[in-house]
This record gives structure tokens, sequence and C-alpha cells, in this order.
């Protein structure tokens, strides 16, 4: 089960997110704490651009405050609040004229390799690249289980579908993903 | 790294951290200062919307408060309210009543 960046017990989050929905908002302010890196890299899953990644990750904190009196505490915090991230990105997604990524091949480098210091920069472009050109449930698949630690089924609650479409999802965007690094990785 | 199989259970721990670093927004203090602010204006914003009802609940009920009391202070008088303190003024009066008043109709 992913746990946030501090590593908080569940029970933490159920018992913050109590007092949030009672109107702390300093409790709300240290779910938000603990969450949003990962709130962040979710809805970046999903959105390219920084900025919308972090007004939707925005919306989906807004959103959960709103409905905090729906969570129930005896389930782990996180799936719940990744649900609704995952939703308020793909809704962003849908509302904004589509930013048409450009293709993977286009940005690969030409050739020369940059030096070390740079490299783990590009790299990471090229990643964003590479999963701006997946299916965007496949994106959210592999995010959430080889980034986020979440299990195929915690996923299949989080994206609202079976278990093995999950699996299905993670293996072809990993299938991708790990041809991209094994080239960049291993030049020919 | 490993041959992909749709059957992993296991976690890519390369392609984790690499999707890690390539995904992370970098610091997130200033987020989640701005989270808590606008939180403070979502909090008002949802208290709001539950006390529109009950505001609007609590002026019917003061409307229908406020014509109930008003009809019981200026309750018009009951044909006994009207009667009786007529009988009590004939009954009670020390003389007998004046037969040009009580036959004055009759003499037109």
């Amino acid at each position: 089960m992913s746990r946030p960046a501090d590593g908080a017990a569940p029970a933490d989050d159920a018992a913050l997110a109590a007092r949030a929905a009672r109107g702390d908002r300093e409790a709300f302010g240290r779910l938000v704490q603990r969450w949003a890196p990962q709130a962040r890299r979710v809805a970046r899953a999903v959105l390219r651009d920084t900025d919308d990644a972090d007004d939707a990750a925005q919306d989906a904190f807004l959103s959960a405050l709103v409905d905090l009196d729906r969570y129930d505490p005896a389930r782990p915090f996180g799936p719940w609040l990744m649900r609704i991230v995952a939703n308020a990105a793909t809704d962003r997604r849908r509302r904004r004229a589509v930013r048409r990524a450009e293709p993977l091949t286009s940005s690969l480098p030409g050739g020369s390799r940059p030096d070390a210091t740079a490299e783990r920069r590009v790299l990471g472009e090229h990643l964003r690249a590479a999963l701006a050109e997946l299916p965007e449930r496949q994106r959210l698949a592999v995010a959430l289980f080889d980034v986020e630690g979440y299990s195929h089924a915690d996923i299949a609650g989080i994206l609202g579908i079976p278990e093995g479409t999950v699996r299905s999802d993670v293996f072809n965007a990993r299938r991708r993903l790990r041809v991209l690094l094994e080239d960049w990785r291993e030049p020919t | 790294m490993t041959v992909p199989s749709p059957f992993d259970q296991e976690r890519d721990a390369v392609l984790g951290e690499a999707l890690r670093q390539a995904l992370d927004a970098g610091d997130a203090s200033a987020f989640v200062a701005r989270v808590v602010t606008r939180a403070g204006a979502v909090h008002w914003d949802v208290l709001a919307s539950w006390a529109r009802p009950g505001i609007a609940a609590a002026l019917v009920a003061a409307t229908a408060a406020g014509f109930l009391v008003g009809r019981m202070v200026s309750r018009p008088p009951s044909l006994e309210d009207a009667l009786v303190p007529a009988d009590a003024v004939v009954l009670e009066s020390p003389g007998p009543p004046d037969a040009g008043v009580v036959f004055a109709s009759l003499e037109r």
C-alpha cells in the first residue's frame, strides 16, 4: 500500500480527515502537505503542463475537503484521494483544448548524448513525452503502480476499471516506456 | 530490466524511479500554501451553502409565527362576546328600559 512522503499511518490520515471535516484548517493543511507530492505526480501523469497539473491537484484537494464526510475512515485515504485527483486531472484535460504532445521521435536526441548534469533532466523530458504518447488510462495505471506503489486492486478501484484491465494497461505502458529507457541507457 | 509480463506483480524500481523524477514537480510548499488558502474560502462557501436553506426556513417560520401571533392579538369579537355584555346591561340595569326607545321602530 502506498504511503505519503512522511510515511504516515492510515490511522493518522483518518484522524486528520475527521478533524478537517469539522473545519480544522491546520489538519487539512497537514493532509495536503502529506499527499501533495503524490497528487501532483498523478495529475502530471495526465496533464503534461505543470501548472495545469497543479491546478487539477488543487481542485482535487478542494473537492476532497467538501466531500470529506463521504470518506470512510476504515479504508486507506490514499486511494480515495487519488481517485479524486485522477478524475480532476482527466476532467481538466477534457475541458481544455488538447495540447498535442510532440511526437516522441522528434524529441529524441539527435546522436550526441548530453553531459551527465543534463542527462537526468533530458531523460525526464523524454519520459514525459513518452507518457504523453500513451493512452491516458495507461499513464495513470503505470504511474500509480510503478511510481506510487498501489496494488492492481487499488488502481482498479481508483480508476473504476477491472483489475485485469489494470494489469494489461500497466503491461502495455511498461513495455513502451522500457524500450525508451533501454535505448536511453544503452545507445547503439 | 526484466522481460515485461502482464502477470508481473512486482514494481519495476528502475522505471518507477525514472518516472518519479520525471513527474516530480519539486518543492510543494508554495502549492500547499495555495491550497490551504483556497480551502478557507471553500469552507465558507460550503457553510454558506448549508446556511442558505436554514435561513430561508427560519424566515418562513418567523413569518408564520408573526402571522399567528398577530391574528391572536387582533382577533375580532365573537358573537358570544358581542351578545353577553348587551344582555348583561339590560338585565343588570336598575331601571326599566325606555319604552319610547324600544317601540320607536313600530311607531312609523
